[in-house]
């Protein structure tokens, strides 16, 4: 029978806590496989998924590879803790022309072979089974593992596959990720949720200045996020009116700094409306103007009771690419419809700005007035499969 | 809603996608199959060959059949293409389906000239006769500017043309003007003459190639040889159909003098207008104007906003990317991105023109208002 073997990664890392973490996991592996046929089993230290269409193995390794908190996974055959079945199935597994190493593992000492005499036997069976096949233990063009279980059964696979490591969505709480259309904010989205923290998205738009093209490229965006971090509430605000304002009251250089400022209060009001325990952003240190530590503190400094996660901080813009295209993001991502209105853009923003600069700026506006509209007006979409 | 892209696309006769249908679930069969059925769809798309010889005054020659204009395009450059020293002459403000193939061609190695603009939209004709020599292979210009509604002087191309270089086949991209402007390719000596069919009221997907001589032509899809050889593929029939009817329900003058009027109309509401800058062209289908201060994106989609929906040509939507045509014509960049492009239909009314008149200048009021 063709069955997946899945092992978890830093969960045994856990104390008292660690059930909690490994009934989350199971949860969001029965979410993630959800519409398909298959059964779960956990038994004897190992997890098993089973009873699958084996034409759909591909498909259903495919998503298992999206949870976090896998280690890693391998399809594998079970049979019966038998030399006669274990025999058998070896003989399937070609090695002609190649090296090989053959690992047991023996966790039911009945067997009444030890794991070495083993290894031995069924080293030899495959060379005289597989023309040109040679012993090579260093690096070995082909691992076959024999996993003899209490359940008295043997586990026979050849591929082990990296899944996603990391912590169980929903272990971390959940926190409030602002998507803006770009390259780094999907990244921090899923580097956050690798962590175990369910996400909810905020972007802002400025329509009619921004096209409604960028507000499509960011639920598509969100879409291909939820692949990995099950269903995300989208919640879209108009920043046009603040715009407008601050272009109308306050010194140009300081648009983009009282901008995000006014996007940080806001962020901070929907948490608390949602619940929501942190704000995730895709900062990277030094990437723009208003990614300084300068510009950062003034625009963190307006949040109170809430942490801001910047999982992008130390990383090289390539390095965010690299994991974009790994998630798929990328290519929606370099879309290119602005994300943010370049209309009211100043030619020289401020790169080292003050607390006080800041606030001088804000005395000019009704700030409180414009971030209850925005919460107000906020609409919300749900994007992507339910999680819970 | 008050439609003023017509030049993207028209809205189809309601009576051609009855004629659609009837060939899609009646008169179905493939035209190239023996039996006698399919032998009168056969008839029945010679017809709208027929038409669209009749309309573009071609006694002789051949209509092939496309997916569309810029398959058309690509047919008759890529078709006409041959080996050996040969240079090709483009104007400078071609749609992307005949400058592109331009690009490639240079990409190939052949010595491409693209001919200068000059303010109003119309290729310099002083450059084309510097660009044109006896090793042109072939000048392929469009009839009328999609950006700017701009119409060449296809009589002086083709003077220009038979004097300096006889050999040169003559390409016109006519997707602006086919059924809007008369023309005569006999008069003018026109090789090929490209054509598409959603943009006179008939469906996407279908277009032409008329060619007057096809034996400069070779295919550049392969396949089952339909269209005797330089187009396979299975024909439109629903498609075709539709758009000859199009055709025979279009009275070009008749609709150019209304459509005149509806341009004139909108530039007298918009030049009153501080601000405001029309570029003066021919075609009274096409209407390309900017306005001082306001991105030209955000007006079109603030005019949407109130049920007034216009065009902003090919302007792309990166910061990188202008305006192709228009920096060519030497237009500055601000002037570039305040533009728009409003089309005009005969089925469109004076007084919509107006009220969409009012509108605009109202929303660009506005948005200058809050961007100054």
């Amino acid at each position: 029978m063709n069955v997946i073997l899945l092992r978890f990664g830093e969960l045994y890392l856990k104390g008292h806590n660690r059930n909690i973490f490994e009934n989350t996991l199971i949860k969001n592996i029965k979410i993630m496989l959800e519409g398909e046929r298959f059964k779960f089993e956990k038994t004897f230290g190992r997890y098993v998924v089973c009873n699958y269409d084996e034409k759909r193995e591909n498909i259903i390794i495919n998503k298992l590879k999206k949870v976090f908190g896998l280690y890693s996974l391998s399809p594998a055959k079970e049979v019966d803790a038998t030399m006669e079945s274990i025999m058998q199935e070896i003989n399937n597994i070609d090695c002609k022309n190649k090296s090989f190493k053959v690992f047991v593992k023996r966790a039911d000492k009945t067997f009444p072979i030890p794991s070495m005499d083993l290894s031995k036997k069924l080293g030899e069976f495959i060379l005289t089974k597989n023309e040109g096949s040679s012993v090579d233990l260093y690096s070995p063009q082909c691992e076959i593992h024999v996993d003899i279980r209490m359940n008295k059964k043997a586990y026979i696979f050849d591929k082990i596959i990296k899944c996603q490591r990391g912590l169980p969505l929903g272990s971390s709480g959940k926190g409030l990720l602002l998507l803006s259309g770009g390259i780094d904010s999907p990244v921090a989205g899923y580097l956050i949720a690798k962590r175990g923290m369910e996400i909810e998205a905020l972007h802002f738009h400025s329509y009619p200045y921004t096209s409604e093209l960028a507000r499509e490229k960011v639920v598509k965006l969100a879409n291909l996020l939820s692949e990995y971090v099950g269903q995300i509430k989208l919640h879209i605000v108009s920043f046009t009116k603040v715009q407008e304002e601050i272009h109308k009251n306050c010194k140009a250089e300081f648009m983009i700094t009282i901008m995000r400022r006014i996007m940080m209060r806001v962020a901070e009001r929907i948490c608390d409306k949602y619940n929501l325990g942190a704000i995730i952003t895709g900062e990277s240190l030094g990437q723009v103007a208003s990614q300084t530590m300068q510009s950062m503190t003034v625009t963190g400094s307006v949040v109170k009771e809430k942490p801001i996660f910047r999982p992008c901080i130390a990383m090289d813009k390539e390095d965010i690419m690299k994991i974009s295209n790994e998630i798929n993001t990328y290519q929606t991502s370099i879309l290119p419809y602005e994300d943010c209105c370049t209309v009211f853009l100043p030619k020289n923003p401020v790169i080292k700005p003050t607390i006080p600069q800041a606030m001088r700026e804000e005395e000019k506006l009704d700030i409180e007035k414009l971030v209850l509209e925005c919460v107000d007006n906020e609409e919300v979409m749900i994007i992507g499969k339910e999680t819970n | 809603m008050i439609y003023l892209d017509n030049a993207a696309t028209t809205k189809m006769f309601e009576k051609g996608v009855d004629i659609y249908k009837k060939y899609a679930c009646q008169f179905f069969f493939n035209p190239s199959a023996g039996y006698s059925q399919a032998i009168d769809v056969r008839h029945d798309i010679d017809k709208t060959r027929q038409k669209i010889k009749d309309t573009l005054n071609a006694e002789k020659g051949n209509v092939i059949f496309t997916s569309g204009a810029t398959e058309s395009n690509n047919l008759a450059i890529l078709g006409s293409k041959r080996n050996g020293k040969w240079e090709y002459v483009f104007s400078s403000g071609e749609h992307p389906s005949v400058y592109n193939v331009a690009r490639y061609l240079e990409n190939q190695g052949f010595i491409v000239h693209y001919v200068k603009l000059t303010e109003n939209g119309q290729i310099d004709y002083e450059d084309l006769k510097n660009v044109v020599n006896e090793k042109t292979r072939l000048i392929s210009i469009m009839h009328v500017s999609n950006e700017t509604g701009a119409i060449n002087d296809l009589s002086l191309i083709n003077n220009i043309r038979q004097k300096y270089c006889p050999k040169a086949l003559l390409h016109i991209d006519g997707v602006q003007a086919f059924c809007k402007i008369p023309v005569n390719v006999d008069e003018l000596n026109i090789d090929f003459y490209t054509l598409s069919a959603h943009k006179f009221h008939g469906p996407k997907g279908v277009g032409a190639l008329y060619a007057r001589d096809v034996s400069c032509l070779k295919n550049i899809v392969y396949g089952g040889g339909q269209e005797e050889g330089y187009r396979s593929g299975t024909e439109n029939v629903g498609g075709i159909m539709a758009m000859g009817y199009a055709i025979d329900n279009i009275d070009i003058t008749k609709n150019y003098q209304y459509v005149e009027k509806l341009k004139k109309c909108m530039e007298n509401e918009l030049e009153t207008v501080k601000g405001v800058n029309i570029i003066k062209t021919e075609s009274p289908y096409i209407l390309s104007v900017s306005f001082s201060g306001v991105n030209g994106e955000t007006l079109m989609r603030s005019l949407q906003d109130k049920g007034v929906l216009v065009g902003i040509g090919s302007a792309c939507s990166t910061k990188k990317a202008g305006n192709r045509v228009l920096e060519n014509m030497g237009i500055n960049q601000d002037k570039i991105k305040s533009h728009i492009r409003i089309s005009f239909s005969e089925e469109l009314s004076l007084d919509e023109i107006k009220n969409a008149g009012k509108n605009i200048i109202e929303t660009y009021q506005y948005l200058l208002e809050k961007v100054k």
